[in-house]
């Protein structure tokens, strides 16, 4: 139980004050969570039920259709996409960005913080205007329509707040171990890989989580870097079906949706912890 | 540290290598050719480019929808930012009270973080269906509307719609934020206030916003900076329409581009958002910064 600061004293549980906050918590837990629960509700609902007025809450009987229809069709392959997609992009931006980031934490010159300003502005450039140029590199390239080419802008996209989370995690590791590692003799290869690596794990897990949350939910890289349907990663595929076919179908798309974030969910509840100290670290300490 | 890279060319390489070409090529060389192309009427349709000096520019700034698409995004995304921040600061008001269970809460909440947008955008096309939808369903049941609003017509109620889920979707990041924040300030202050008098709104206004106020102004540049750029909810949701109601700056210049084929006329938008976002960033960060200083 944490102690709180704007309370100087924690609260007994029986307070008047403490039996308001609940009050509150709890209604406002209830009315932000409600859209999901409606996402979930709507995707056991035949489509008979959707359109009845009044609306029922819980669906009068499980149907399972819509579900098995989030796993049909071009959907398994819109997954696959995503999973490869995210999986590379996380690997490859997380060693590229841990390795700058490294290197401005521990090279403390004008450059290296300017290298850092230079990050911190580049996550406001303006992305069709990135992607108007990425697009012809890639198409002269030949990578149009391939998962390069989706990895690629999400790399862009989310190196900048790797080099930031991994610069924050070193800060915190002491210099000094480095140090007298070096004046023993070891050499900075076996430094880093020896040394450095093993106690960058939690910061590299919180950078690499970060990397696969975004790239799984980004939309437009996804959309206007493929052209054909095997292609698509899953938010660009499941835009052009909500868009062309399914509109009305709504525990469908519901099921759909439902299915597009459960895994992340997972995935999220599983690591956040230290995701959470990552990032909010960042963002207090900058 | 510094000492001994500088002693090795090869682990500076190593280290910097990756990040600096990656950066010169996929941020640096774009930006800087992506201004260069606003002066041209680039397309991938035509074979040849040819230069146009500032016409892409003098139509732009002529243009009625330009500035109406700038209005849409100051609006859609100050308001959304506005709502999540102080949603967000007040619920981690409510969880730093040291009550029990509140973890339980915050991490409920935080899971709307990661909801796909693509999710949030089919999600909201449901629950704001105009004939079948909840939110009308409710809202008639409880008496605050006397009948069902067809959310996706009226320009106004379309892009209330995109704020409310710009704002749902940042307003658990605005939180875990501001409660780690909060949790940053020592006790001994706040108590010694306490001691001298100062109740819970004294203490909130004359010490903990003061002292907060810079983590409070960046993260909200930042996040108001990303959200900028967010196109699927407006381009899924209502395709920028009613008209142009919930065309963002991002969802005009994406569309110039990517549908109309227009790489000319879409550059030349990105180059004028990033002079318009170089001035706002400027003048926000000094107002707020050199305010401290004072």
């Amino acid at each position: 139980m944490t102690s709180g600061s704007s309370a100087s004293v924690p609260l007994p549980r029986l307070h008047p004050r403490a039996v308001a906050s609940y009050v509150v918590i709890v209604v406002s837990l209830v009315l932000l969570l409600l859209p999901v629960l409606w996402m979930v509700l709507t995707a056991f609902k035949t489509t008979d039920e959707v359109f009845r007025v009044p609306p029922t809450i819980w669906p009068s009987e499980a149907n399972w259709k819509p579900i098995a229809y989030a796993f049909s069709g071009s959907l398994p392959r819109f997954f696959l996409n995503s999973i490869i997609i995210a999986a590379c992009t996380a690997v490859v931006t997380t060693v590229v960005g841990a390795l700058t980031g490294y290197g401005i934490s521990r090279a403390r010159h004008w450059s290296t913080s300017a290298l850092l300003m230079f990050f911190l502005a580049s996550m406001a450039f303006p992305l069709p205007l990135l992607m108007i140029s990425i697009y012809y590199l890639l198409s002269v390239l030949q990578l149009l329509n391939t998962y390069a080419a989706v990895i690629i802008g999400h790399m862009l996209l989310t190196l900048p707040i790797v080099v930031w989370l991994t610069k924050g995690f070193i800060d915190d590791l002491p210099v000094e171990v480095e140090q007298s590692a070096y004046i023993d003799g070891a050499g900075p290869l076996r430094i880093l890989f020896d040394m450095v690596l093993p106690m960058m794990r939690p910061g590299l897990a919180a950078a690499g989580l970060y990397v696969f949350v975004t790239s799984w939910n980004e939309f437009v890289f996804g959309l206007s870097f493929t052209s054909s349907t095997e292609m698509r990663p899953l938010p660009a595929g499941i835009s052009l079906l909500f868009l062309q076919e399914f509109q009305y179908q709504w525990p469908e798309m519901m099921a759909v949706a439902t299915v597009a974030t459960l895994p992340i969910l997972l995935l999220f509840l599983a690591f956040q912890n230290q995701f959470v100290e990552g990032v909010t670290a960042g963002a207090v300490k900058h | 540290m510094w000492l001994i890279l500088k002693h090795s060319p090869l682990t500076l390489a190593l280290l910097f290598a990756p990040g600096l070409v990656v950066s010169a090529i996929f941020l640096v060389y774009p930006v800087i050719n992506g201004v260069r192309l606003s002066l041209t009427n680039a397309s991938p349709m035509r074979p040849i480019q040819r230069f146009v000096g500032l016409s892409n520019y003098t139509y732009l700034l002529s243009d009625r929808t330009f500035w109406e698409v700038l209005a849409n995004s100051f609006v859609i995304v100050g308001a959304a930012i506005a709502i999540s921040m102080v949603a967000g600061f007040a619920l981690a008001l409510l969880l730093n009270q040291g009550l029990r269970g509140t973890y339980f809460f915050r991490v409920a909440v935080f899971q709307i973080w990661v909801v796909p947008w693509i999710s949030v955008a089919i999600l909201w096309g449901w629950v704001f269906n105009a004939d079948y939808g909840i939110v009308n369903y409710v809202m008639v049941r409880i008496g605050l509307i006397g009948h069902n609003l067809n959310w996706f017509a009226d320009p106004y109620l379309a892009r209330l719609v995109i704020i409310l889920g710009f704002a749902w979707r940042m307003i658990p990041f605005m939180m875990v934020v501001s409660l780690a924040a909060l949790q940053s300030i020592s006790k001994e202050i706040l108590d010694a206030a306490a001691v001298d008098g100062a109740g819970p709104w004294e203490r909130l206004r004359d010490i903990v916003l003061p002292l907060l106020r810079n983590i409070l102004v960046v993260m909200g540049l930042l996040q108001g900076v990303k959200l900028f750029q967010e196109i699927t909810l407006p381009w899924v949701l209502t395709q920028g329409g009613p008209v142009n109601a919930t065309t963002t700056l991002s969802l005009y210049a994406y569309k110039l581009a990517f549908q109309r084929w227009d790489f000319g006329l879409a550059s030349t938008v990105g180059t004028l958002w990033l002079c318009i976002l170089l001035v706002f960033a400027l003048a926000y960060l000094r107002f707020f910064v050199s305010a401290r200083n004072d």
